[in-house]
């Protein structure tokens, strides 16, 4: 099963953000839409979440987007915004319980618990959210995000997770952590797709990445495909060494995955 | 990967509390108007009523005449008022996703006001067929509309993409407000003399000319739009992650935006219609809910209806008690009792109100 984007085009009044962008993501798979700031990521996502009006098609496990009630998208994908807000002083726990209201009907407090403590913020459950740090608010939203979609496949489809930059403003331990748990959503059999900065993460986590520019698709494949010096200067615009010696004298951090 | 087991209990500790919260303040709101019955300008005392009654001896026609067409009217009108006041506070609070937003700040009341003016003003223009079928529905329907068109225009002037702007809401509502109050002078000025007792009749800012009449044209109105607000508290605790997120977890925002401007607007209407404009109440009730008991809507906008009604009951006896046998315009009661509020919220906020 498969989320498509078909010949993507979305305006701003008189600019276009992106000029026919095509995106093919598998389930089973962890598909990242990298590109530098402006190019149209987080529109591209904003698209196929249903948020921004489109023109083109989106179909989501075969269906057109356009045609189904909210609701009905919430039970098969979550969608996680880069920047969070919230109006009242609700507690951490009341905030990823609000992520239940589609899917499961459940009224205990397990599945939110379990995606409080799969964030590592079980113990904050009772904190006021307008008092977390910017990343712990992040983690939190992300917690509220697994308690929508808590089960990778469900009834035989794979259910998806959208997330604009989700380690944007975390901790290198903890964009590990988001980016494993991303990962295991995939082997499991769900879909994720996630609109990411950091190109050496991407290239660790991601099996398919699309690079865009200046709102158009520049290359899409696999990390080793698409992460070459070409590809990368053209996209952003300077000069970029894929796999170049570390420079000398230089302290140079290279983040390991876990599970690799 | 963080281990999955030893997942420590949550109490549902609020949400229990805020529950709890709808007795007490079941039983808050009959003692408020035990209170009311029994205090006033003659020496009728519900005490003593019940006392007689128990003991089988007739009423005076006084008493009765007191009882029921004075006071009773009075204290239904007092609770209608104060639950939607407080309901259309809580309910705009939510849609504008901020604490400040009240439909007497923001000139939704001014709108509803100048609805009902209107209709007072220039409903004789309107076809006879239609005047009697609204009958004395007329003018809480016209108020009604008044603040329907009012909220509506608010919310698409600060609003933009889904993210309200607290600045330009407070401005554009103090526009809104003096524009409406400015149409609504030129309507008294070119209004007749009957038309101006009507307008006397209808609204000063106060419960003093409660009357059976006025009651039953301002209950449906108001139990429709306190109900519907009833039902849009999960939508509304939804609203608080913004318009995007709240349509990604499964919302009609659109809707739920619709039913809650509807809700705003009938409730305000049908309280302007019939008191004229009463303030804080809306902003007051809220927030010292949110402070006891969280801000669930589920739960919030049930209690606001419960305290503000008690509320509103109880200002309305200081208001005929402190400077007896004169009345202080109960207005001023809210006022005190509700502005310090308002600029306690906006103290703490000061960082978040970025004007």
């Amino acid at each position: 099963m498969t989320l498509i984007a078909d010949n993507i085009r979305v305006t701003y009044g008189a600019r276009t953000a992106l000029n026919g962008v095509d995106l093919r993501a598998e389930a089973g798979e962890l598909t990242a839409i990298v590109g530098p700031n402006g190019s149209g990521k987080s529109t591209l996502l904003g698209a196929i979440t249903a948020t921004l009006p489109y023109t083109g098609r989106v179909t989501l496990n075969g269906c057109d987007i356009q045609k189904q009630k909210p609701w009905r998208l919430a039970a098969q994908r979550a969608v996680l915004p880069q920047a969070s807000q919230l109006a009242f002083p609700f507690t951490v726990i009341e905030v990823v319980r609000l992520g239940l209201q589609a899917g499961s009907g459940a009224t205990d407090d397990s599945i939110p618990m379990r995606a409080l403590s799969r964030v590592g913020l079980s113990h904050y459950a009772e904190r006021t959210f307008q008092e977390l740090s910017g990343g712990e608010a992040q983690r939190v939203m992300l917690a509220r995000v697994l308690a929508q979609i808590w089960k990778p496949v469900e009834d035989g489809q794979p259910r998806w997770l959208l997330l604009d930059e989700p380690v944007s403003s975390l901790d290198i331990a903890h964009q590990l952590q988001v980016m494993e748990l991303a990962r295991e959503f995939a082997e499991q059999g769900g879909g994720v797709i996630a609109v990411m900065h950091d190109l050496n993460l991407t290239s660790m986590y991601a099996q398919k990445i699309a690079v865009l520019s200046r709102g158009e698709c520049l290359a899409s494949g696999s990390p080793r495909e698409v992460l070459t010096d070409g590809v990368l200067s053209c996209a952003y615009g300077c000069t970029l060494r894929v796999s170049a010696p570390v420079p000398a004298n230089v302290p140079y951090i290279l983040p390991h995955a876990a599970s690799a | 990967m963080v281990a999955t087991t030893d997942i420590p209990i949550v109490s549902r500790d609020r949400f229990a509390k805020a529950r709890a919260l709808h007795v007490i303040l079941a039983v808050i709101l009959l003692m408020s108007a035990a209170v009311s019955l029994e205090t006033g300008a003659t020496e009728v005392r519900l005490s003593t009523l019940v006392i007689k009654a128990l003991a089988g001896t007739p009423f005076s026609q006084i008493e009765t005449v007191v009882m029921l067409d004075i006071r009773l009217p009075r204290l239904m009108m007092g609770i209608l008022v104060g639950a939607a006041l407080a309901v259309s506070g809580a309910a705009m609070q939510g849609l504008f996703r901020n604490p400040l937003a009240d439909p007497g700040i923001v000139g939704v009341g001014a709108g509803a006001g100048l609805g009902a003016i209107i209709a007072i003003v220039l409903g004789g223009f309107l076809p006879a067929a239609l005047q009697s079928l609204a009958g004395r529905h007329l003018i809480p329907i016209a108020a009604f509309l008044g603040g329907w068109g009012s909220t509506l225009l608010l919310y698409r002037v600060s609003t933009r993409q889904g993210r309200t702007s607290v600045a330009t809401m407070l401005l554009a509502g103090i526009a809104l407000g003096a524009l409406a109050g400015a149409l609504s002078g030129v309507l008294v000025y070119i209004a007749d003399d009957q038309q101006l007792r009507d307008l006397t009749f209808w609204g000063l800012g106060s419960l003093a000319g409660a009357s059976w009449t006025k009651v039953t044209a301002a209950a449906p109105l108001i139990a429709l739009s306190v109900g519907l607000a009833f039902m849009l508290g999960r939508g509304l605790n939804g609203l608080a992650l913004g318009e995007a997120t709240a349509g990604h977890i499964g919302l009609n925002v659109e809707r739920l935006k619709s039913l809650t401007i509807l809700s705003v607007a009938g409730a305000t209407g049908a309280a302007v219609a019939v008191s004229g404009g009463i303030g804080f109440i809306g902003i007051v009730v809220p927030h010292l809910l949110r402070l006891a008991s969280g801000p669930d809507h589920r739960t919030l906008l049930i209690n606001a209806a419960l305290l503000g009604a008690s509320l509103l009951v109880l200002a309305d006896v200081i208001s005929r008690t402190i400077i007896a046998p004169a009345e202080l315009p109960i207005g001023i009661v809210t006022a005190v009792m509700g502005a310090p509020v308002f600029l306690w919220i906006l103290l703490k906020r000061r960082g978040m109100v970025d004007l």
